[in-house]
């Protein structure tokens, strides 16, 4: 394991190209592709993975709201997953939604999961293989977990708003424009819709693309220790909130606080600001 | 009359009867073209509307150049981090929109996107595969804007 790796708080969730290059025929190993741009996968992958989009296969198709425990056992088992198989997100935009894969795997409570570090954009610029390939896994049978683990690692609207009356720890990871209220989408982007602009009051910003160098690898436990500890004022026994507009910039931060650095208490708002920033008379701060 | 430029109306031709999965392969088809779009060297322009936004997006660039028939010409230039379907949509739009009328292209309705990327990309990728087409479409109006100012 490199030096970078061991400092982390949990460095077992996060593997590096070569290691992935090294294991990619390793029997009990999946490699799931998750990205922003739906088509990515289709023009070449890591021999092996899988696609899972995050709106197609892990939302609810008619509520906002994540697939149940049921559909999660079907999307894994059409993978060929069981809770034995070690899964390796990755994915562009440094790992946006990689990380909120792995978020909610970890909502149905399938801890052998990790992200490659530098996600796609590492894995392509070293110039390692890649297949058009679609592999079709034989089906498995994956239990239907208990429950969602919704409580744990996820914060809802009236969660949130009681956080922010309390004064706790509340991160917003958006870009600086998006948190002071100038800006509340981007052209080229899905929009959300959103009726309002600025920050949940009290919410220090952070944007996630603090803790990513700009490989797309994550900063050394050091590094990040100095944001989030030294700038931010994070303790580690301090209940936070990170959220950005629709829960994906966020769970980069989620994974960053709570496997890199080992915060306890880490949930991320996946309303975010399109759900925050629409609700009438939801409290907005625009300042700074 | 055709509902659409005779180019796009091929184009649409072509894709609106494929399965899922030959759809997204000519998708991709299209996108790895997007770099044939880009301005040439020695090109000129009657407009150029080049962009880039913060975060979350890569610049892309209109490149607009009117004959003197009224016939719309367009080049695009594309940044590293844009979007496949984004390359996809210039491509295509690049080819069937060329050498069609200014006022032609605007009343272009968007219906078409439908047919060539289906519903279900429409439906989770809603903003990225009208994009291209609204930002030739802006810039049309300025251009003709600015044509009726002179």
């Amino acid at each position: 394991m490199s030096d970078k790796f061991a400092s982390y708080a949990h460095p077992e969730v996060l593997v590096s190209t070569d290691w992935l290059a090294a294991h990619l025929n390793d029997a009990g190993l999946l490699v799931i592709e998750s990205n922003e741009d739906l088509l990515l996968y289709d023009t070449g992958h890591i021999p092996g993975a899988v696609h899972i989009d995050w709106r197609r296969d892990l939302n609810d198709q008619t509520v906002r709201d994540y697939l149940g425990p049921q559909d999660f056992a079907a999307l894994c088992s059409r993978h060929g997953i069981t809770p034995d198989t070690t899964v390796v997100f990755y994915g562009d935009k440094s790992n946006w939604w990689a990380c909120y894969a792995f978020w909610v795997f970890q909502l149905f409570g399938h801890t052998k999961a990790k992200v490659l570090d530098g996600g796609r954009s590492k894995w392509m610029s070293e110039q390692r293989p890649v297949t058009k390939d679609t592999p079709s896994p034989a089906p498995s049978s994956y239990p239907v977990p208990p429950e969602r683990r919704d409580a744990s690692i996820r914060a809802f609207y009236a969660e949130t708003l009681a956080h922010c009356k309390a004064g706790k720890p509340l991160v917003d990871v958006r870009s600086i424009k998006e948190f002071t209220g100038e800006t509340t989408h981007m052209p080229e982007y899905p929009q959300e819709g959103v009726l309002r602009g600025g920050h949940v009051p009290g919410a220090q910003s952070c944007p996630w693309s603090t803790a990513a160098n700009a490989d797309g690898t994550f900063k050394t436990a050091e590094e990040l220790t100095a944001i989030y500890a030294g700038d931010l004022g994070l303790k580690k026994d301090d209940d936070i909130i990170a959220y950005c507009r629709i829960g994906e910039r966020s769970s980069h931060t989620w994974f960053v606080l709570t496997y890199l650095l080992g915060y306890k208490t880490v949930r991320n708002y996946d309303g975010s600001w399109t759900e925050w920033g629409n609700m009438v008379r939801s409290p907005v701060e625009k300042s700074v | 009359m055709l509902m659409y430029p005779a180019g796009l109306d091929q184009i649409i031709s072509l894709f609106e009867h494929l399965p899922e999965s030959e759809r997204r392969s000519l998708l991709v088809t299209y996108a790895e073209g997007a770099a044939h779009c880009a301005p040439k060297p020695g090109e000129t322009f009657d407009l150029e509307d080049i962009r880039k936004d913060e975060e979350c997006t890569d610049t892309v660039g209109i490149h607009l150049r009117v004959d003197e028939n009224g016939g719309a010409h367009f080049r695009v230039s594309l940044g590293h981090e844009v979007q496949t379907l984004t390359r996809a949509m210039t491509s295509i739009l690049c080819k069937g929109l060329d050498g069609a009328g200014v006022q032609e292209i605007l009343d272009v309705p968007a219906d078409f996107v439908q047919k060539i990327t289906g519903a279900e990309l429409v439906r989770i990728r809603s903003q990225t595969v009208y994009y291209v087409l609204g930002r030739m479409k802006g810039a049309l109006k300025v251009w003709s804007n600015r044509k009726r100012a002179e």
